[in-house]
């Protein structure tokens, strides 16, 4: 599975006036696509600050102490806030749990739905064509360095490219305007089958308005490819003119049900009908613009314009392109090879005890020209530690340096303060303030770091070496269509205001907000909890992010519409295969969403496992608490309330954090902090009852009973 | 066992309804249920479908329009909706019909038919605005009642021990406490007898008073002067709340969520309250102290024998902790049955639906989970006779017209087979 997101190491504290707050200490986790994440703890454990650190809106006095957020080969904490803008919100989005907090006041509704779509539209379709553009020139550059210079190859090349260009965005307009049309059918069918239904309870029904309605939209459900029978929809169109004409009446005529029923049979009919492949039948188009292809069976069509396709174009496309990739390849995998002999002279370098500033930052400059060099940009899947290497290691340059000019006056001012006051306590005089410590950097630490980012590159090279022998050009090439095919979808996607408000209207529909266009026109203030939550969540959807970030989204809500709002998020995750991290402290909503499942407390991942592991195999005392203190349908005993309060993180207790609130606590919990104890493949827990010297604890009897319950009811 | 529980507090036909420009909104509309001494009562619904303005109605801090509530057995709300709707209803019918008989030629049989109409409207008329002042009286007066009649008691029991005790020092001694437990019960009020804790511990508690003056304002509203009395009543609720008395010298903002729960509960219960209407009391907390506060009222309940009515969506929790449970949709209660046989046998179809969103801490489960919808056009035909409240077994009551009574009942004996 493709990784989306990797947080490594990451620590975060906030300096208050009581002193430095460590409210992330050292966490890691990933993200795969398509899956969902849930973070679960109490509040104060850190899992809001961690997910606001993934979007970049930690608070002002919040201090990233170190690790990494990579996403798409960018480390997220050390991009400049402008290359943040077109991620935040674009591709990471992120649902809060006070939806008022998260919408704007003084703009009503619907402005707020559009407004990003709009944005989007422009600067997304800008985008998506510069990243066609380069990719296909990089394309065609290594193609003509395999051809060394044959005139006709190189013309040929230019070609191919040329015309797959065009072809490519021409089919892809089709293929758009196919899909905005059978949408079209499916809503129209799906209203007015809602309507026959209302009608045959005999509740009342806007006659006029409805009809008005459907005739409008007739019209806009006319494809060659999808509705044929367009005798019949004049038909109908004609009885439903008369419909008009007849008087008020708050039920549909005989002849008016019939029409409907018939044009609800037509669209259905249509919206099973199988879709072109609009890909290859584009190419046939091309090139045949005067073929009348409306006849011909759509499955016999499309295996003819496959043939057509591969043969003319597609077969000899992917070969030069198969030969470029691997061209490419070995371009970067030589010197990837020349630079691993060659980082053994930078790590020699900065085992040096002392560095020199210019000297230093001159041998970076170099090293990071040579990493970029070698970074092999027509392969789809990005590495991040290449992509990340510039940055990492700028910082951490900049981290030792900043270290060497302030060292020495924090250590002069720290021993002029600790002197004031020794003298001040020598003379036996009371004082009321304190020695600020020196905050000083380690230097030796410093430049491990720098040592390491080099390892951590090595190492990767390493693997891509080694990795070499299965690298199949034909498929890279592939891949490498598909991304083109997907970069030309989002070129041809255009929203213009029309388009943004009704896709607005849809999903105020889709989140469950009755009488949308009512609605839409409406500010904040006008709705209730749960109506403002599904706003917020049709404004995070409205992007279409990669990431959906949800912090306790449904902890105001009820019941029903907790589920709802689930079930909305659920299937939206499948549709568009997002990625999503759940932040919540309730179990019950994390079964039904999470794949995976982390269990946070004071700032440090606790167990980390499957949501069947966490579930049905708990191993750290605190989960057992979190899963004992919820009462589910059968519970009947005294719950177990964690006792105590979670503690200080100015001060994080010595040990184990949880062991002042658990009565299982060992007497090592309290001296050393336990490390993460591998229990299966994905199940990890940091508590030292899983030492192999440890004592045989069982669960509370409450969490071991519904365990037994909950199995009982999976085999039933 | 029915005749045995006594009917603490009674509500009978509740409406409250506000006004939004030219219409009206329904929030409750006739709802009525009985809550016996010692059991919880849980109301659960969907937000904006009126149980919290139910809680809130019931404790007065809402006019009621139409209905009337009594605690133990007296009458401490009550609206005029219903009584004027039916002298509205009376005219209109008297109108038609006169309407109708003057169209006739003119008769002496006719005219005893008109005098016989308005006779029947102004009895009508007559009986409602009986009931109207009534109900106005005891909507206002209700604790001046209580309090005459508090005092009345503390009467019957100081002055035969008056009367028999000789002059002297003793007498003047007794004749204080008579005087100052005269004064006390003059200040007593019924509706002391009920308190509310709220949702949101962070907006209910007045962040400019220490905890021990908001504990003890109750206390000193109702008339209390002796600061030691005070101080130990404090001392003695923060101890059975779980907090210890040097909290109660503190701000609300000192405390985390779980504990500032507490001080509303303390609050609560200082005037020794025989109803305690909780209002989401847990949904704004977190996991564990979710867990802390509901074992305290659990154990309050038992030490103190309080009867609470618990308003929560959180159905396993309402499941949890209640006796009897009412469903709430729009304004109207459409299932009322023990939490057990509301769990067993749901029947309204909003029942079925709610509990079919309920989220279980079991992913294989909740992975094949399907949530049943609720439209209400759909799942009732109500074109031919309305609903009503009736009763299918004893204590189950279900919202419902007479065709799907008899499939409800049906239901329910298949159920009963099956199992």
């Amino acid at each position: 599975m493709e990784k989306k997101l990797e947080v490594k190491d990451l620590i975060i504290s906030f300096r208050t006036s009581g002193g430095k707050v460590q409210a992330v200490r050292n966490i890691s986790f990933d993200l795969y696509k398509g899956e969902t994440l849930a973070i679960v703890g109490e509040s104060g454990s850190g899992k809001s600050v961690t997910n606001r650190a993934v979007i970049g809106i930690l608070a002002g006095n919040a201090i990233v102490e170190g690790g990494e957020i990579v996403y798409d080969g960018q480390d997220l904490l050390k991009i400049p806030e402008e290359e943040f803008h077109k991620i935040r919100g674009d591709k990471i989005a992120m649902i809060f749990q006070d939806p008022m907090s998260s919408l704007n006041p003084i703009m009503k509704v619907g402005t707020q739905l559009t407004e990003a779509m709009l944005l989007k539209s422009s600067s997304g379709r800008r985008n998506a064509r510069n990243n066609f553009n380069t990719k296909l020139q990089l394309l065609n550059k290594f193609m003509d360095m395999v051809d060394e210079g044959d005139k006709v190859e190189i013309e040929k090349n230019k070609q191919e490219c040329e015309t797959f260009d065009k072809f490519c965005i021409n089919s892809t307009k089709l293929e758009s305007a196919y899909n905005e049309i059978y949408r079209a059918v499916i809503e129209l069918q799906l209203d007015v089958e809602n309507q026959l239904f209302l009608n045959s309870k005999k509740q009342p029904i806007e006659v006029k308005k409805v009809v008005k309605d459907v005739i409008k939209r007739i019209p806009e459900t006319y494809h060659p490819d999808i509705v044929v029978e367009d005798e019949k929809l004049r038909s109908i169109v004609a009885v439903l003119n008369e419909e008009l004409k007849l008087p008020k009446s708050k039920a549909f005529s005989e002849a008016c049900v019939k029409a409907l029923e018939e044009l609800s049979e037509i669209l259905e009919a249509a919206s099973k009908r199988t879709k072109p492949n609009y890909f290859t039948l584009g190419f046939y188009m091309m090139k045949n613009p005067t073929a009348n292809v409306d006849d011909m069976p759509i499955e016999e069509l499309t295996e003819m314009t496959r043939k057509y396709l591969d043969e003319e174009f597609m077969f000899g496309f992917i070969d030069d392109g198969a030969k470029a990739m691997a061209f490419s390849h070995n371009k970067s995998i030589e010197a990837k090879k020349a630079l691993l002999v060659k980082t053994e002279e930078f790590l020699e370098y900065f085992r040096n005890e002392k560095l020199d500033k210019k000297q230093t930052y001159a041998l970076a400059g170099e090293m990071i020209k040579l990493v970029n060099d070698a970074i092999d940009h027509l392969q789809v899947a990005k590495n991040s530690v290449e992509h990340t290497f510039a940055s990492s290691i700028k910082d951490a340059l900049s981290k030792y340096f900043a270290g060497v000019v302030k060292n020495p006056k924090e250590q002069a001012r720290y021993d002029r303060q600790k002197a004031r006051h020794d003298a001040l306590i020598a003379k036996g005089k009371t004082v009321d303030w304190k020695v600020v410590p020196a905050a000083l950097v380690d230097l030796d630490l410093a430049r491990k770091n720098i040592r390491g980012i080099i390892h951590n590159l090595r190492a990767s090279y390493r693997r891509d070496i080694e990795n070499d022998a299965n690298y199949n050009g034909r498929e890279q090439v592939i891949a490498l269509i598909e991304y083109l095919k997907e970069q030309a979808s989002a070129v041809v996607y255009k929203v213009t205001k029309k388009m943004a408000k009704a896709k607005a209207l849809k999903l105020l529909e889709e989140v469950g907000i009755p009488e949308p266009a009512i609605r839409y026109n409406q500010y904040p203030f006008e709705f209730s909890g749960g109506m403002r939550q599904r706003i917020v969540i049709a404004i995070a959807l409205a992007a279409n992010p990669d990431i959906l970030i949800c912090d306790e989204p449904t902890t105001a809500l009820d019941v029903t519409i907790q589920s709802q709002i689930l079930e909305l998020i659920n299937r939206i995750k499948a549709e568009r295969n997002l990625s999503v991290i759940f932040i919540t402290h309730d179990l019950g909503v994390v079964a039904n969403m999470a794949d995976r499942i982390a269990v946070m407390y004071a700032g440090k991942i606790v167990e980390y496992g499957t949501a069947d592991d966490i579930f049905y195999d708990p191993r750290h005392p605190y989960t057992w608490a979190l899963l004992s203190s919820m009462p589910d349908l059968d519970t009947t005993e005294k719950l177990e309330a964690i006792p105590g309060t979670p503690p200080n993180m100015i001060f994080p207790p010595k040990g184990d954090a949880f062991a002042a609130r658990n009565k299982y606590a060992l007497e090592i919990d309290f001296e050393q902090e336990p490390p993460m104890f591998q229990i299966s493949d994905t199940h990890y827990a940091a508590t030292w009852l899983l030492h192999p010297n440890a004592p045989k604890v069982n669960p509370p009897k409450i969490v071991v009973d519904r365990i037994e319950r909950m199995s009982k009811k999976g085999v039933q | 066992m029915s005749e045995e529980k006594k009917v603490l507090l009674s509500v009978q036909h509740l409406e409250q309804f506000f006004k939004m420009g030219r219409k009206k909104l329904k929030a409750v509309n006739d709802v009525s249920f009985d809550i016996y001494k010692g059991e919880v009562f849980g109301l659960v619904g969907e937000s904006g479908c009126g149980k919290t303005t139910t809680g809130r109605s019931i404790i007065r801090l809402y006019d009621i329009t139409g209905g009337s509530v009594y605690f133990d057995g007296q009458r401490i709300c009550a609206g005029i909706n219903t009584y004027k709707e039916t002298i509205k209803q009376a005219k209109a019918k008297a109108n038609a019909q006169l309407v109708e008989l003057k169209k006739q030629p003119a008769s002496p049989e006719r005219d005893e038919q008109i005098a016989q109409i308005n006779a029947d409207l102004n009895k009508v008329i007559e009986e409602q605005t009986a009931l109207i002042k009534s109900a106005k009286y005891d909507h206002k007066h209700c604790n001046k009642v209580f309090a005459e009649h508090q005092k009345k008691l503390v009467r019957e029991k100081y002055e035969p021990m008056l009367a028999n005790m000789p002059e002297g020092e003793e007498k003047k001694a007794l004749q204080a406490e008579y005087k100052e437990a005269l004064r006390l019960a003059g200040k007593d009020r019924i509706m002391n007898k009920m308190q509310m804790i709220f949702q949101d511990p962070i907006a209910s508690l007045n962040p400019r008073m220490t905890v021990r003056e908001i504990i003890a304002e109750g206390l000193i509203i109702r008339g209390i002067k002796d600061k030691a009395f005070i101080d130990e009543q404090v001392y003695k609720v923060l101890d059975l709340v779980g907090l210890v008395p040097e909290h109660a010298s503190r701000y609300p903002h000192e405390f985390s969520g779980g504990q500032r729960q507490r001080i509303g509960i303390a609050r609560a219960i200082i005037l020794n309250p025989e109803l305690i209407i909780a209002d989401e009391p847990i949904s704004a907390l977190d996991v564990s102290i979710q867990a802390q506060v509901i074992n305290l009222l659990n154990e309050l309940r038992e030490t103190l024998g309080l009867t609470i009515m618990f308003i929560a969506h959180d159905l396993s929790v309402v499941k949890y902790f209640s006796d009897r449970i009412a469903v709430m949709y729009f304004g109207k209660i459409v299932e009322l049955t023990t939490s057990d046989e509301l769990f067993a046998h749901p029947l309204h179809p909003y029942t079925k639906s709610l509990l079919s969103a309920i989220p279980l801490p079991d992913p294989r489960f909740e992975k094949q989970r399907k949530r049943i919808t609720y439209n209400p056009i759909a799942a009732h035909d109500y074109s031919e006779q309305g609903p009503y409240m009736q009763e299918i077994t004893p204590g189950h009551f279900i919202y419902c017209n007479d065709a799907e009574f008899e499939m409800y009942k049906k239901e329910l004996a298949g159920d009963s087979t099956n199992n």
